[in-house]
């Protein structure tokens, strides 16, 4: 929740400070698919969520607030619901043409703690854009995410959390407005061990984001 | 006959203007004599005609009389020897071939080489910028002989050509004072002195020199032959557009389906799918949507560089104007003239 907090602290100052810069913010809808363990675990929700981007010169930086509260699904075996709040933020580098590096973090915590594994690691990938037309973007992103750590505790090998992502920025009022939408799936191939020896405990998520954000 | 009718024929010629010319009663009645083929009345008045006082004009017709009469009479010499005095009395004489005996012309083209003079001296009429051109004279030496073309005005005394010639010279005269400067304006005349041993003949046409403002080059806007570009174009419709964005979510969905965990059971295509349409929608209306024009970078420099190319140009024509303004159009026209002299 101190993460949040600080995430929703960092998208006030930064926009102040980096005025003259291509700055954007604004808020989001967001809605998920979560699946812990097994397809027994299976929670649909929906929440709030708020974006920002920063660009200067070959850098830009995403940062991306959400908070969704998630329930069990029918088809499932879970009963409780839970909220999971994430951070996610992004730094990218332009290489050349469509292509750019991303190196970010990712922080999601449930609450009620016990209900869903909180997680953070450090994510690292590329992301390809393309001008679909004037004003309109898309990209398409993917990448690792290392050192994981969990709540309830387990590891993960090297390649074993994947993220991949897709995203649209549509310019309306002349630039000034953005109209946004992103998608994320997370796989954590987690494995824990109680001493009988390692077992799967996967969890992977579906996030989208729709929104709009105010460019300065 | 038909000799008789030539000679008949350009002496008429002869006597429609001597009729308005000619007063002496004894020159008209040896013409007379001649117009009715009485040759030897002709010869005798004409001989008494030139014992009388006469014009020169009059004198050149006795001449030309006698000379038509003995052509007539087969007498070659002799006609030789009037046509002689013909040339000499008025060097710029011709007979028409047309309408004149063949003797009488042979003996006219004989009488012509054997004396001296300088005939059909002209000067071509012309416009130049000074030192860029040249006005053309030519005339006809019947001899071979030292011919020195000068041009004569006021004070000013140029030799424009010595040469030893006969028949047609062509000479090109640059109307311009030794130092280089162009010839002043005014009056001048051309003359042509042609010398051999004792004999001499002279002639002159004289000239109008006059001077003007050389015209100067207006400045260019565009070069012919060639027009600005459109700097931007449209670019064609493409599928492009829809394609990559069913590609990037293809992609996107594929991978989401492929990278579940089959412990979690099937991925949820919900919210990838939402985006996803999304991303087509978009791919869809912009394929539909006229491109916005782009900058076309060959047609940029294209008209660049040919407005660099006008900007050089009219640099040049700037110079060149800047050079026309302190030249000088030189005219020169011949003035008619009342005839050659010895």
């Amino acid at each position: 929740m101190k993460a949040l907090w600080g995430g929703c602290l960092l998208l006030l100052v930064l926009p102040v400070g980096l005025a003259a810069q291509h700055v954007a913010i604004g808020p989001q809808v967001v809605f998920g698919d979560y699946r812990e363990v097994s397809s027994d675990l299976h929670y649909r929700g929906a929440g709030i969520g708020a974006k920002a981007t920063l660009e200067w010169k070959k850098f830009s930086a995403d940062i991306a607030l959400s908070k969704v509260k998630y329930k069990p699904t029918g088809d499932g075996t879970a009963t409780a619901e839970f909220d999971a709040s994430e951070v996610d933020i992004r730094l990218r580098y332009y290489i050349s043409g469509p292509v750019s590096g991303e190196l970010g973090f990712v922080n999601r915590k449930a609450d009620p703690e016990f209900e869903a594994q909180s997680v953070g690691a450090i994510t690292a990938g590329a992301q390809m854009a393309y001008l679909l037309g004037p004003g309109v973007r898309m990209a398409l992103r993917g990448g690792l995410m290392f050192g994981a750590k969990y709540s309830g505790g387990g590891t993960t090998s090297g390649l074993g959390a994947l993220q991949l992502g897709l995203g649209l920025t549509v310019d309306a009022l002349h630039g000034r407005v953005r109209v946004t939408g992103d998608y994320g799936f997370q796989r954590f191939s987690r494995k824990t061990d109680d001493g009988s020896g390692p077992l799967p405990a996967p969890i992977q998520q579906s996030l989208s984001r729709v929104g709009f954000a105010i460019a300065f | 006959m038909k000799a008789h009718a030539l000679v008949t024929a350009a002496i008429l010629s002869g006597s429609t203007l001597a009729a308005q010319t000619i007063q002496n009663p004894t020159l008209r009645r040896a013409q007379q004599a001649f117009d009715n083929l009485d040759y030897r009345q002709a010869l005798s008045g004409g001989h008494a005609a030139l014992r009388e006082r006469l014009t020169g004009f009059e004198r050149a017709r006795a001449y030309e009389l006698l000379g038509f009469t003995y052509s007539g009479m087969d007498s070659i010499l002799k006609a030789v020897d009037a046509f002689k005095q013909v040339v000499l009395l008025e060097p710029e004489r011709t007979l028409d071939a047309n309408r004149t005996s063949p003797k009488a012309l042979s003996a006219f083209q004989v009488a012509l080489t054997q004396v001296l003079v300088v005939r059909q001296l002209l000067v071509d009429s012309v416009t130049f910028v000074g030192g860029q051109g040249v006005v053309p004279l030519r005339y006809t030496v019947t001899q071979p002989a030292r011919v020195v073309t000068r041009v004569v005005g006021g004070s000013t005394s140029l030799r424009v050509d010595s040469t030893v010639a006969t028949g047609q010279v062509n000479i090109r005269w640059p109307a311009r004072l030794p130092n280089g400067d162009p010839v002043p304006p005014g009056n001048y005349t051309v003359v042509v002195d042609a010398t051999v041993g004792q004999n001499s003949f002279s002639t002159s046409q004289p000239i109008r020199v006059s001077h003007g403002t050389v015209d100067t080059l207006a400045h260019l806007t565009s070069l012919p032959g060639y027009t600005y570009l459109p700097e931007t174009e449209v670019p064609p419709k493409s599928w492009r557009p829809m394609g990559l964005a069913l590609v990037y979510t293809g992609v996107a969905l594929a991978g989401t389906s492929a990278l579940s965990n089959g412990d979690l059971g099937s991925a949820s295509m919900r919210e990838g799918g939402t985006i996803g349409a999304g991303i087509v929608l978009a791919g869809f209306i912009m394929t539909l949507k006229k491109p916005a024009p782009q900058p076309a970078r060959g047609n940029i420099l294209y008209n660049q560089l040919l407005r660099d190319q006008i900007t050089r140009r009219n640099a040049e024509i700037a110079q060149e104007n800047t050079r026309r303004r302190q030249q000088v159009a030189l005219t020169v026209a011949p003035v008619p003239r009342a005839g050659g002299s010895r």
